[in-house]
């Protein structure tokens, strides 16, 4: 093999070597909405595929190792918020986002990880210490003076958006209502694929808010599935972001192990956390490099709530019998949902529901980029990133907005005071509400 | 699956262009594109036509429209109409031009210190092209510790008169740097960041006061406001808020001041994409970027469906048209591999182009480029591509801008073809 073809044949799997098609052009440098505001980044070309080649002993392929390790040349790629904004941009498919992450990795490889770091990459640890203790918790959160200490000490930012610990566990009250079920009418089986999906809720779900879930599983009974809550870990996204691949690999294969199960025996499986959905399509491969049967299986049967109803609804089975919310809706396309490459599909959604005014605010980050502007030094990038999105939402004069991602959700609403809520939660009011004509009129009668 | 009636390939003028002229006449219409380039990597201007020889656009427009296998031999009666309906657009998003199709094509000074001819610029490029009255100077400003603009040497280049091809040029040109406020915690200052600090209207005030200074003093002993002369900036002058700052710069200026637009990111150009988006969006049309073509689904020759490279799958618009303005071999619409194959992305179209010995000049700055430049796609006079026997090749699908095959760098005629093959390939 020579040279040449070797490096061919690694840009075609490895983030890395996509890195040799840069132009130089610096159209990645206008879109990133972290360099918009602050001098600290110098910009996704710089520290991306610019500095890239002085890292390539990195990601050569295994026949080709040996070659000197070089550290990163640019240690500012921590300031990167890992949005995406810029591989979406690059006209020449350099993965430069996704480079950006691999080199944080690689940077804080083998070096203990910040208490704080990896503190935000616990979400089980955090969710289930939380709502175990969650009236002390929810009012710890709450109380400033904490906060502050919160703040001094472990560098979590005082007015960084936190959701409120739910009671109990999604998964405990999940099999509370399994357990319930089968007392009640003694079913033990599980329903078969064709009539029944697999849920990955991830843990905003699990812990903060249990209400979509609800929402996702009353929206598709109404279209004739039903639900399979199957025990699972955090998708390990929190961990990628602040650079703790081995731990992100950890969960992976937890989660690749039980999902697999049902992604060969013909289940999709759903999501509708469109960051938790996008880890296991794309990142447990691209990212943390695996690459085995199971990856692929799961990554081919995984689907968005919305992807999948917009799916449904393209085969003529989504029932469209969607009341009036005759209201404003500002909806904010998350960074994670853009890498999905799927479109908007809560906005077709939204447009089959009537007197529903939803509105694309077009606005490319809300800053908080998961863990990102929860952090003390970030923060304050994070609300300025994020500044234009929150002005065209209070400005709306709207009650709700909407939008794919949870922590974009926690952002929008912490910044504007205005309810934001999944799609998923907008689709079955608008379903409840055909109900409420229905019984109006059957009232009438 | 989303449905559109029109899908566009490719977000550059012609694009763009045609999704606005689809959206005009009522259609739904996505654009999907793989990223921002041409837009982004080009002048901000629109040129037409400036083959040598040519006086004005219109005369360079009838000389290419003569060529055989040119675009414009089909298009050349389009192309006024298209401007001035492109020109309304953008003007109702606040970017407006100067020069029509008989202003003269004047050399105007370019940021590496040469000259290129032009006719159609936009306002705040416009006095770059006028021509220069006896006594008239030039002050190339710069701004300090920015590294894509070079005024000592710009200067020092256009002070040589073989630059202006025997055209007015002016009476003397200086050079002068300016420190602009809090720059210089900054290690790469771009274009892109500079232009977003004129957005702030605190900072540019600061900013216009310490230009107007450094012109002031490199314009004393010419009486202000009388101004014989001209300032030449690098194209930083805002993006948001352009227009306001501009007439401020030039308010407060003794000289009319005239941006020089730059290696990319090109401010004039994303202020181009911005306007042109933003018409879209409010014609209802949708943009997508960072979407790979995976392949087009047809019904016998009607393209039914486009899928885009998703996350774990496809992602696929149903449409009832197809409009390629993927560029040419630069934009990636068109790929090349070692052996001489020329390869069309989307629908593997075949593509018209020189023999493989004859794509190159010997000379890497041939004045006349290269054959290969004209490689694109043969087209009926409707815009659809056609095969070897020069039939259409599908019903529904039109190939617009730099992908048409005939064109050449040299003739300068790339944004003209975009609009009005845009244009005509929506109707």
């Amino acid at each position: 093999m020579t040279i040449a073809e070797l490096v061919r044949e690694a840009a075609l799997e490895q983030v890395g070597y996509s890195a040799d098609e840069c132009l130089k052009c610096n159209v990645c440098n206008t879109v990133c909405p972290v360099a918009r505001v602050t001098d600290l980044f110098p910009g996704p070309k710089y520290v991306g595929p610019q500095a890239a080649r002085f890292r390539m002993g990195h990601t050569l392929p295994a026949q080709a190792k040996g070659l000197p390790r070089l550290a990163s040349p640019d240690r500012t790629v921590d300031w990167c918020s890992g949005c995406g904004c810029c591989t979406a941009a690059c006209p020449a498919g350099v993965k430069v986002a996704e480079m950006n992450s691999q080199s944080r990795a690689r940077m804080k490889a083998g070096k203990l990880p910040k208490l704080r770091d990896w503190g935000l990459g616990q979400t089980d640890l955090v969710g289930t210490v939380g709502v175990l203790f969650r009236p002390i918790a929810n009012w710890a959160l709450a109380n400033r003076p904490i906060r502050r200490l919160l703040h001094i000490t472990f560098g979590i930012h005082h007015s960084a958006p936190f959701p409120k610990f739910s009671r109990g566990t999604y998964q405990s009250a999940w099999k509370r209502r399994q357990k319930r079920l089968q007392k009640q009418f003694g079913i033990t089986a599980e329903p078969g694929p064709g009539a029944a999906v697999v849920y990955f809720h991830g843990c905003s779900v699990n812990y903060y808010e249990p209400e979509v879930a609800e929402a996702m599983i009353a929206v598709l009974a109404r279209n004739g599935y039903e639900v399979i809550v199957p025990p699972q870990v955090c998708c390990g996204l929190p961990l990628i972001s602040n650079g703790i691949y081995g731990e992100a690999r950890a969960h992976a294969h937890k989660n690749l192990e039980i999902l697999a199960g049902y992604a060969r025996r013909g289940y999709k499986i759903l999501g509708t956390s469109s960051s938790c959905i996008h880890t296991i399509k794309a990142e447990y491969r691209e990212m943390l490099d695996i690459h085995d049967d199971e990856a692929t299986v799961v990554a081919n049967a995984t689907w968005d709530i919305c992807e999948f109803l917009l799916d449904l609804h393209d085969q003529g089975k989504l029932d469209t019998g969607f009341g009036p919310l005759p209201q404003d809706l500002p909806y904010h396309a998350p960074c994670q949902l853009r890498s999905h490459g799927i479109g908007l599909p809560a906005m077709d959604l939204f447009a089959l529901v009537p007197g529903l005014r939803a509105r694309d605010i077009d606005h490319d980050c809300c800053g908080i980029a998961g863990t990102y502007g929860m952090k003390k030094e970030k923060y304050g990038i994070a609300m300025a990133v994020g500044a234009p999105l929150f002005e065209k939402v209070r400005a709306s004069g709207a009650t709700e907005a909407a939008c794919d991602s949870e922590t974009c959700r926690w952002q929008i609403q912490g910044a504007t005071g205005v309810r934001t809520r999944h799609p998923v939660e907008i689709l079955l009011a608008a379903y409840r509400a055909a109900d409420a004509a229905d019984a109006a009129e059957a009232a009438r009668r | 699956m989303p449905g559109a009636d029109v899908v566009v390939v490719g977000a550059g003028l012609s694009g763009l262009t045609a999704a606005l002229a689809a959206a005009d006449s009522g259609a739904r219409v996505q654009v999907l594109a793989r990223g921002n380039a041409g837009t982004h990597w080009g002048s901000g201007g629109i040129d037409i036509a400036a083959p040598s020889g040519a006086a004005t656009p219109r005369a360079g427009l009838e000389a290419l429209a003569a060529v055989p296998g040119h675009p414009y031999a089909a298009l050349s009666g389009e192309v006024e109409p298209a401007l001035n309906w492109i020109r309304g657009i953008l003007a109702a998003e606040g970017l407006t031009f100067e020069g029509t199709l008989d202003s003269p094509l004047q050399p105007a000074p370019t940021s590496i210190g040469g000259t290129r001819p032009v006719a159609i610029l936009p306002t705040a490029q416009a006095a770059g092209a006028r021509p220069w009255v006896s006594g008239e100077r030039l002050i190339v400003c710069g701004v300090a510790g920015f590294k894509d603009f070079w005024p000592d040497a710009i200067a020092a280049s256009l002070s040589r008169p073989g630059v202006w091809g025997g055209g007015s040029r002016p009476d003397g040109v200086v050079a002068v740097s300016v420190e602009l406020p809090g720059l210089a915690a900054r290690h790469n200052l771009s274009a892109v960041e500079l232009a977003r600090r004129f957005d702030d209207k605190a900072w540019r005030a600061d900013a216009i006061e310490r230009i107007a200074t450094a012109v002031e003093g490199a314009a004393a002993g010419h009486a202000p406001g009388q101004g014989p002369g001209r300032v030449a900036l690098p194209a930083i002058l805002g993006l948001n808020d352009h227009p306001a700052i501009f007439d401020e710069l030039r308010r407060r200026l003794p000289l009319e001041p005239f941006e020089l637009p730059l290696v990319p990111p090109s401010v004039p150009g994303m202020r181009l994409y911005f306007a042109l988006r933003a018409a879209l969006i409010r014609r209802g049309g949708r943009v997508r970027i960072g979407e790979m073509i995976d392949h087009v689904e047809c019904d016998g020759a009607r393209v039914t469906a486009v899928a885009t490279a998703a996350a774990a799958r496809t992602s696929t618009v149903r449409t009832g048209a197809l409009i390629l303005a993927t560029g040419g071999i630069a934009g990636g619409g068109i790929v090349a591999d070692d052996a001489g194959h020329l390869e069309e992305v989307v629908l593997g179209l075949p593509v018209e182009a020189p023999p493989v010995e004859a794509w190159l000049s010997a000379d890497a700055f041939d004045p006349e480029g290269h054959p290969l430049e004209s490689a694109g796609i043969r087209t009926d006079a409707d815009l659809r591509p056609v095969d070897r026997s020069g039939k259409p090749i599908y019903s529904n699908a039109r190939v617009v801008g730099s992908l048409l095959a005939g064109g050449r760098l040299r003739d300068r005629c790339r944004d003209g073809v975009a609009v009005a093959s845009g244009r005509r390939a929506a109707r």
